[in-house]
């Protein structure tokens, strides 16, 4: 069981650690994506998809420079 | 042949920035320790990652349909990807200190001196742990983008040969200069990788889940252009808000107000 929960964290760490949003951004987005594409949306599915990781990372990027406000006003 | 190239670059470049920090390690272990005990344990850890690649990209790459295969691997590269792209952004932005091989060197010092003494004969399990820990753990992610590489591409070759290019690369510099490699640009190669890795990722996910790329494998290079362009507006725009914010910040306005 400690090896599986080590295994577990150690993945965890690997492809999420401590920006989640790198991680269910572009997961969320593929699944939307994935949805409009089977809803028969499928016109500029590819630009969507760019652009939902663009705003992953974005995001990702907001947070990080939100954290050095917060350190440097400390 | 544009896939192969990418293959072989993006391993190559990824496997060189892994390499050095794994090199650091091996290094601090070696001269402060002793080498035939850290080589070991480095060697191990090779073999034991050369085993995981052979196995896991061999098994993936025959039992796991191509569609599935895309679409999770796609996914698990635009994730791995952005991790990289947006540490490299911080850093050339300014956000984030770069990477600095001889004071990460010094820390495994620092850390070593703090480890028992040394037996006086035979094998140094301290040297052969920490040096099987450190190139195994810089190597998982070498041995990740060989296999997802190999395993949805079909280019696990041509990802072993830039991996393997890029160990003898940096395995033989280490080996000649007997100090950590800090010159390297460590943080444009990340950047390169990491754009790599989403473009690709971007790619093989989107034919995963149905979508028709236009111009096929040719959209991987537009795929790239565009992720670059917005990458380099990336760097511009955390530059510009690092300024911004060190303008308004408190201290300034104390200092201001004085």
């Amino acid at each position: 069981m400690r090896y599986a929960i080590a295994f577990g964290r150690f993945w965890y760490d690997f492809l999420i650690g401590d920006r989640p949003e790198l991680f269910i951004g572009p997961i969320a987005g593929l699944a939307l994506v994935a949805l409009l594409i089977q809803a028969g949306w499928s016109a500029a599915s590819g630009l969507l998809l760019v652009g939902l990781v663009v705003a992953s990372g974005g995001l990702g990027l907001a947070r990080e420079l939100t954290a050095v406000r917060v350190r440097s006003e400390r | 042949m544009s896939v192969v190239v990418f293959a072989v670059l993006s391993s190559f470049i990824a496997s060189a920035v892994e390499f050095v920090e794994a090199l650091t390690v091996v290094l601090a272990v070696g001269v402060t320790r002793q080498w035939r005990s850290t080589l070991l344990g480095a060697g191990t850890a090779l073999v034991v990652l050369a085993a995981l690649v052979a196995v896991l990209g061999l098994t993936i790459a025959t039992f796991v349909p191509i569609e599935t295969l895309r679409l999770v691997v796609g996914a698990v590269l635009i994730v791995f990807g952005l991790q990289w792209l947006t540490t490299a952004i911080l850093r050339a932005g300014g956000a984030r200190a770069s990477r600095n091989e001889v004071a990460n060197f010094g820390r495994q010092l620092a850390s070593l001196a703090k480890e028992p003494p040394m037996p006086s004969t035979g094998m140094d399990w301290i040297s052969f742990t920490v040096a099987f820990k450190g190139v195994l753990l810089e190597g998982l992610e070498i041995a990740f983008i060989v296999v997802t590489f190999g395993a949805a591409g079909g280019q696990l070759v041509p990802a072993l040969i830039g991996a393997g290019l890029a160990g003898i690369l940096v395995i033989g510099v280490g080996a000649a200069v007997r100090r950590p490699l800090a010159r390297l640009p460590e943080n444009q190669m990340k950047f390169g990788v990491g754009l790599m890795l989403v473009s690709f990722g971007t790619f093989w996910a989107g034919e995963g889940i149905g979508i028709a790329w236009p111009g096929s494998d040719m959209a991987i290079l537009l795929l790239l252009a565009g992720y670059l362009l917005t990458s380099l507006l990336a760097v511009r725009t955390v530059a510009a808000a690092l300024v911004r914010q060190a303008e308004q910040s408190p201290i300034r306005a104390r200092q201001e107000a004085n």
